[in-house]
């Protein structure tokens, strides 16, 4: 056999086994016709009018004729006299439909077949299912068992096996997840797991339900369908202060407030009688969207594509309607036209707002949240722990101080200079200017005069030199420039527009870039004086971005003198052997004609003071002027001096005082925080907009006026006019409405299931997935009005059905016939999701700080991922003190930078309600090596080194992360891991240290080290297990 | 298991199905199977982490490479769909916008009409922007010079002169036209057609077409310039997303850091051997487990895990210059030397192509000159123009360039007005939406080679109007695919990367 055909009897064999499962189901137009119909035919002879073929509409009963008639579009009972029949059986390309160039799939037999049989038994009409309305199936149990009768009846006529209950912990586990988004503590495991096996399950379902950590779960599923984020995602990405309204979620959830309510206050708080300031906060659900405020843009653009965001994100959240196709023209496949989309944004388009963005971005509510004092009371003890700290650092420093000033009494020797000139290897120009220089360290150009030129001077550096701290230029007056100044060309004025440090090493291709953290300049140009230049030259700062229409010059100065510049570096750098120095001096002013026509470069080690003047004096230069002199004492006021100097290498200190700063700044934005904030809320305006039609969905392109008006092509629902969107906030909850209560309980599967019993939630229109269990789904969804909305109850009847508690051992039958397990036949098992394994590392690991709400907190990210993204605007730091180890929800989100350490996640820039799962080398590479997973491993590992024998340590392990107990096996394997781990560490104690000091944790001992290291080790690896990320 | 994933690969052999007219066919079914199919195939890497056809790379069906076209593949049911000319992209984009009137476009006749306001029937009422919309729209003639250069006599501005060494090795592009006028949404469209945040970048959708060739490598790969400069232009992260594709297909940046990837180093004082071993110890209990729950994932897992151990070597290995000779940095020029520089990723991009890499991306941001052309738009030149071309030679010496598609260009181009006053030093050039220039190169693209033209004002395009989804199609051609015939089902729509609107393979520069 060819290869090939192979692969088509492959088909040929799995196509056999499918029709198995297929051929239980009873043919329908909605379930099999309409799907072909729409399909094949819609694009081109659909609901849209603009692009209709041939005026026809296949999407109407209209095209159904009487029977007998003799030619008709479809003919009931006839396939001569159907045309759509005679069409797509047709091999004349000119006839046949679709058309080859369509880029529709071809016809099956089977669909031939379908559609055959619809047309012979007479060709009945429908509506696509999910537009039908809900009516209860009956079902012959009570409400407790319904469905699991409803599953286990199609499992039946399948023929499949269903596995049985998992045992107790695993149930306990999945629940726990499922529900909380987090596992069980070992307190909780030996708690729960025996009320289990005494039959108390759903007594835990109703205890997590109860639980905030459930709130917060089921906040996260509502903040990614709501494109939360705490910036505008574009331009400039500005910060936002919307986090209230991310609160008023949980607080919803925790008081189980219902869905119908929850849905009014969200989409017209504001409208409600006597609005509570909360009803309001709600609205903010429809400004999550990203707002632009580039320069270039329009803001009634903008505005515009707002008023769409809010239309699309209430189509896909409530109705699984892809709406945003119907921004452009008429639905290919639903029965949505153009029209009917702009009168659905019409209850959006009179929100006081006018495209702007930043702290532009009005309607605000001006809220004080209730969540932030606590915060302040706890970081208040941060800082004054930090303040201790410093303090006792300080005093080491001290101490260690006085020592090395005697050294330096006596080493310093009478000719100490701060400056030293190193000797020029090599100066060379982009644009061909000449160079001399002598001993003396001074450049002079020479030959041509390009208009803008680079300089790069290359270094070797003195012998003895420790470091570098910083490094100045001198830029000299000259009898042969222009005017006796600077330049050679020009005005005799110079413009320095960049500076670049850089260290070439022996042995290594790559330079070494330096960051200069700041310069000063003896003289700088005034911003307020005359010049044909740009006044943007004058301050010397900024030659440190890589701008060439700004930088430093002295022109205006009364006098030509010298002047001179201070460039000090971030880190001071410490010298290797053979390491040569590169400064690149860049003029590209506009204009030109100021190259600068005669310098010398000269560095120094020292930092502080030294760097803030420009005499060339420093305290070791005074020290130094002191040594031949008669009193050995130095000087209180030198002393004092030398010290501040001497401090600014104490790394413990400086540590110490850095983290001071941060804790008070992370102090005082609380502080600020507590205050009112202005989050972006719905208000509308006075005088309401007109709507229009929007010619191609572009925002200046008006066509149609129309009025505000539901979608009563696919729901009924009359309307009172003029409707506001309290209105379109009833509609969606009505009882007519047979989209929403679909949509959420199905939503609700999935939170718990991993995929919802229709897999594409997102759209439940005619180009969606069917449900597999269509009973159920509206089982369900009547349960949910009946029950006034009750989401908590819902999750409660599918928590404590059996197909939930099923085991998820995927056996060999189960493999072979349902490998996605749409049928349900055992229980779910998937990755769980990223934020969940952040959270519950945490929790299990005893970090986690469960308080309520708040403004975002920053979860260690690696440093530069803001920055970089942003050439420097933004810069992150992570929270410190109990505010780094608080649930993922609370995390601060830029949408230009998602939390990185998160995968597979909603991006937060559109609505989005059903992200696929992937499984990559760069996920194994986050768990493994992300700072909250490490120090994570280092507390618990804490707690393992401390109990005597490895059994009962590698036993409370398993315990803390799988709520179980190892096999003897797996002991095995992992004791082979500590054994090699301890080892390494034993003979490496000092790299022990190293691999230990992670977060916020405090060092220890050498002697302990080793013991905790590999343990962290183990844990590391528990927490990476399969067992351990997955729900199961 | 990812079911969009499978989606494609289903769809390939849903068609498949329907031309064999067997009876009874149901997509998910299919895509349950095939899921199925593949752990049968020896599950040696997991259906979630590799990209679709690379699933059945060992397939003997896919001997395209080997320029054999089976009946399958001429059928559209696998990628490519026919034998491509480039195996991989490197796509230097330019982000801002640069001006094709100072580096591309030369029209020397403007100097006679410098000052003069630009006439109403070439502007033909098009749009501004909110920075330019209440000046007069006067003519500043282009601010540099332009020179003859290489056999193809190509002009090209004096501020890029190391680009005209290369004249006879590239293609321009002079009558791009796009439909955004501001840098996101245009940048968002020029990468993923469309304007709006959410579809795939092209760069995602090569790596799900056609997979990875390297296995201890990401198949698509961001490389960012390092610069201070707090920019209006972030690069957001959605440049590079992978919209509604599985995520796994979204381009992975390689940072000039510590970790060049994020988390692939291990921490401080933990040394590679004992990750080998605690890798192992991983896998023999995540087996054990297996060995009870019967999960395909934990299988692909556990390569997932192998797969970034082999990372931690091969992404070190490649960032490291050592091996790279002298006559390397003097190529592409002394900033090479700067780790993030532009001339640095691109000697990274050079070595990428070398390992097989399927899509490199660079993002040199920054060229949004509205003022002072001579100082903005100059030094993004200087940055930039050595080493794009070296990056060409360099190919070109390795024998890479045959089969690499380059790709030089930004979101738009810039006005033949100036911005603030014409005549004065400091004026710039806004957005402009209408035409601007692109270079191409590599992978049977006609070299020394220019095509279409604009008007006299470089305002709109006169002939050969080359639209951004032309571009996406006659990249997708290179790499061997039918833009019409790759698409992704989601909400319901086939998408695909160029878009609803008719789009064309750019034949006439491909040789």
């Amino acid at each position: 056999m060819t290869v090939a055909g192979r692969v088509w009897r492959a088909v040929f064999v799995l196509v056999a086994l499918n029709h198995v499962v297929s051929n239980a189901a009873e043919n329908s137009f909605s379930k099999d016709v309409l799907p072909l119909l729409s399909d094949r035919c819609f694009q081109c002879h659909g609901p849209d009018e603009a692009n209709r073929e041939a005026g026809l509409r296949l999407d109407s009963p209209s095209i159904v004729g009487t029977p007998g008639q003799k030619h008709g579009i479809v003919v009931p009972g006839s396939l001569d006299a159907s045309e759509l029949w005679s069409r797509i059986v047709s091999d004349d390309p000119d006839t046949m439909m679709p058309p080859t160039g369509a880029h529709r799939a071809e016809w099956s037999d089977s669909e031939l077949g379908t559609i055959r049989e619809w047309i012979l038994s007479g060709a009945d009409w429908g509506r696509h299912w999910s537009f039908t309305p809900i009516a209860r199936p009956k079902v012959s149990q009570s409400e407790s068992d319904a469905i699991d009768w409803l599953i286990n009846q199609r499992l039946r006529e399948l023929g499949f096996r269903c596995n049985a209950l998992a045992d107790s912990r695993t149930r306990l586990r999945r629940l726990s997840f499922s529900l909380r988004g987090v596992g069980p503590t070992v307190q909780e495991t030996e708690q729960l797991v025996p009320l289990i096996d005494a039959g108390g399950f759903s007594e835990v379902v109703d205890r997590f339900l109860e639980d905030s950590l459930h709130a917060e779960r089921l906040a996260m599923w509502w903040l990614d369908a709501a494109r939360y984020s705490d910036s505008d995602g574009y331009q400039q990405d500005l910060t936002r202060e919307n986090w209230p309204w991310r609160d008023w979620v949980i607080n919803a959830f925790r008081s189980n407030m219902r869905f119908d309510q929850f849905t009014r206050e969200q989409f017209a708080g504001d409208l409600m009688k006597n609005a509570t300031p909360e009803q309001i906060l709600a609205t903010c659900f429809h400004r999550n969207h990203m707002t632009n405020g580039e320069g270039g843009r329009d803001p009634e653009e903008s505005r515009v594509d707002y008023v769409l965001d809010r239309t699309n994100t209430m189509g896909t959240v409530w109705l699984g309607l892809t709406l945003g196709c119907t921004q452009c023209h008429s639905h290919k496949f639903d029965p949505i036209s153009q029209r009917d989309y702009y009168s659905l944004t019409a209850f959006f388009n009179s929100i006081d707002e006018d495209g702007k963005a930043g702290k532009n971005a009005k309607p605000y509510l001006s809220y004080q949240s209730p969540f932030v004092n606590d915060r302040i009371n706890k970081t208040q003890l941060l800082v004054e722990e930090c303040e201790k700290d410093k303090k006792r650092r300080l005093q080491v420093a001290t101490q260690r101080f006085d020592g090395w000033l005697k050294e330096m009494e006596v080493t310093i020797g009478d000719n100490y200079t701060a400056w030293l000139n190193p000797k020029i290897e090599s100066v060379i120009s982009s644009e061909g200017t000449e160079f001399s220089f002598d001993d003396s360290a001074i450049v002079q150009t020479l030959g041509p005069t390009p208009q803008q030129d680079d300089y790069r001077i290359e270094f070797s550096l003195p012998a003895g030199l420790r470091r570098i701290a910083g490094w100045r230029i001198e830029v000299f007056p000259e009898p042969s420039h222009v005017n006796g100044m600077f330049t050679r060309d020009g005005n005799g004025d110079f413009i320095l527009t960049n500076v670049k440090t850089l260290i070439r090493q022996s042995g290594n291709p790559n330079e070494v870039e330096l960051e200069n953290e700041s310069a000063i300049a003896d003289y700088e140009a005034k911003k307020d004086r005359q010049t044909k230049w740009d006044t943007r030259y004058s301050n010397i700062k900024e030659t440190l971005n890589d701008d060439a229409r700004d930088g430093w010059t002295t022109e205006g100065a009364e006098s030509v003198t010298s002047h001179l510049g201070v460039y000090k570096l971030k880190q001071p750098y410490e010298i290797q052997e053979g390491d040569r120095l590169v400064v690149i001096l860049k003029q590209r002013s506009t204009l030109g004609e100021a190259n600068i026509g005669r310098f010398r470069i000269s560095i120094t080690s020292e930092r502080g003071e030294t760097l803030k003047r420009f005499d060339s004096v420093s305290p070791l230069t005074e020290l130094s002027s002191l040594a031949n002199a008669e009193s050995s004492e130095t000087p209180d006021e030198l002393r004092e001096r030398l010290f501040q100097q001497f401090l600014l290498d104490q790394k413990d200190y400086q540590q110490a005082t850095r983290t001071l700063a941060l804790a008070k700044s992370q102090l005082n934005s609380l502080k600020t925080q507590a205050k009112p904030r202005s989050v972006m809320v719905l208000k509308d305006r006075e005088e309401p907009r007109q709507t229009h039609v929007l010619i191609r969905g572009v925002w200046d392109q008006k066509g149609d006026l129309v009025e505000q008006g539901f979608l009563t092509s696919i729901i009924g629902g009359a309307m009172t006019s003029p409707a506001n969107r309290l209105d379109l906030a009833n509609w969606l909850v009505s009882r007519e409405n047979p989209l929403t209560a679909r949509v959420t309980v199905n939503h609700l599967w999935r939170l718990m299931f991993g995929r919802g019993l229709v897999s594409t939630a997102e759209d439940f229109g005619l180009q969606g997935e069917q449900p597999t269990h269509p009973m159920l789904l509206d089982w369900l969804a009547a349960e949910l009005m009946d029950t006034d909305w009750d989401l908590r109850h819902i999750l409660r009847l599918i928590a404590n059905s059996q197909a939930f508690q099923r085991s998820s051992v995927m056996t060999d039958e189960l493999k072979e016939v349902d490998p996605d397990n749409r049928w349900l036949a055992r229980g779910p098992r998937h990755r769980l999701d990223a934020w969940m394994l952040r959270d519950n590392a945490l929790r299990v690991s005893g970090l986690l700080d469960e308080s309520i709400g708040g403004p975002p907190v920053y979860p260690y990210q690696p440093p530069g991922v803001w920055s970089e993204i942003t050439m420097g605007r933004f810069q992150y730091e992570p929270s410190l003190g109990a505010e780094q180890y608080r649930r993922t929800i609370y995390a601060f989100w830029r949408r230009s930078s998602a939390p990185t350490f998160l995968f597979d996640s909603a991006q937060r820039r559109v609505c989005e309600v059903d992200r696929g799962q992937t499984n990559t080398p760069l996920q194994a590479l986050t768990l493994l090596n992300d700072e909250t997973y490490l120090e994570c491993s280092r507390v618990i590992a804490d707690r393992l080194s401390i109990i005597n024998d490895f059994d009962s340590a590698v036993q409370a392990l398993a315990m803390i992360v799988l709520s179980r107990e190892w096999k003897n096996a797996e002991i095995e394997s992992i004791r082979a891991v500590y054994n090699s781990s301890r080892e390494y560490y034993q003979r490496n104690p000092l790299e022990a240290q190293q691999y230990i000091d992670v977060g916020q944790q405090t060092q220890c001992k050498v002697d302990s080290a080793p013991e905790i290291a590999a343990w962290m080790t183990c844990v590391s690896l528990t927490l990476n297990l399969d067992e351990a990320i997955s729900l199961e | 298991m990812n079911e969009r994933g499978n989606r494609k690969r289903v769809d390939c052999l849903a068609d498949c199905v329907k031309k064999m007219k067997q009876k009874e066919f149901k997509i998910a079914s299919i895509r349950d199977r095939l899921a199925r199919r593949a752990f049968l195939q020896g599950g040696s890497f997991g259906v979630g982490a590799i990209a679709a056809n690379a699933l059945l790379a060992e397939d003997p069906l896919r001997s395209a490479e080997h320029g054999v076209i089976t009946k399958s593949q001429a059928d559209g049911l696998y990628l490519p769909h026919f034998t491509p000319r480039a195996k991989r992209v490197i796509f230097l984009t330019q982000s801002g916008g640069p001006s094709q009137l100072e580096l591309f476009d030369h029209k020397p006749n403007l100097i006679d009409l410098a000052g003069t306001k630009l006439p109403d029937s070439v502007r033909q009422g098009q749009r501004l922007t909110g920075m330019t919309k209440n000046q007069e729209q006067l003519i500043l003639p282009p601010v540099a010079k332009f020179k003859r250069h290489g056999e193809c006599g190509a002009m090209i501005g004096e501020w890029m002169p190391h680009l005209g060494k290369v004249a006879d090795e590239i293609c321009f592009v002079k009558s791009m036209v796009t439909d955004q006028i501001n840098h996101a949404p245009a940048m968002t469209k020029f990468l993923t057609g469309h304007h709006l945040p959410g579809r795939p970048s092209m760069g995602c959708w090569a790596s799900y077409g056609l997979g990875s060739v390297n296995r201890d490598l990401p198949d698509y790969v961001v490389l960012i310039s390092k610069m201070k400069r707090p920019s209006d232009q972030p690069l957001y992260d959605h440049y590079w997303g992978s919209g509604f594709l599985p995520s796994e297909h979204q381009g992975v940046k390689l940072r000039n850091s510590r970790d060049p990837v994020l988390y692939l180093n291990d921490p401080d004082g933990f040394p590679r051997s004992l990750r080998r071993e605690m890798l192992s110890g991983l896998a023999s209990l995540n087996e054990q487990h297996h060995a009870q729950v019967q999960d395909p994932e934990i299988t692909t897992r556990i390569q997932q895990y192998e797969m970034a151990f082999r990372m931690q070597a091969s992404v070190p290995e490649l960032t490291d210059l050592s091996d790279e000779p002298q006559s390397t940095f003097e190529l592409y020029g002394p900033d090479s030397r700067r780790p993030g520089s532009y001339a640095a990723n691109c000697i990274l991009a050079r070595r990428l192509a070398q390992r097989d890499v399927r899509f490199i991306q660079l993002f040199h941001p920054d060229w949004d000159h509205h003022s002072r052309l001579s100082s903005w738009c100059v030094s993004r030149c200087l940055d930039t123009d050595q080493a794009s071309a070296a990056l060409i030679l360099d190919l070109k010496r390795h024998g890479l360039l045959d089969d690499t598609l380059v790709i030089w260009g930004g979101e738009f181009g810039r006005g033949v007005a100036g911005q603030g006053k014409w005549d004065d030093r400091n004026a710039g050039r806004d957005h402009h939406p209408r035409c601007f220039t692109i270079w191409m190169a590599g992978a049977g693209v006609r070299p020394g080679f220019s095509y279409g033209a604009t008007d006299d004002f470089s305002y709109n395009v006169a002939e050969n109007p080359v639209h951004v989804r032309d571009l996406h199609a006659t990249a997708m051609n290179r790499l061997g695919v039918d833009h019409e015939r790759f698409t992704y089902r989601f909400q319901g729509l086939d998408f695909r990367l160029s878009g609803v609107e008719p789009a064309r393979v750019v034949k006439e520069i491909l040789v």
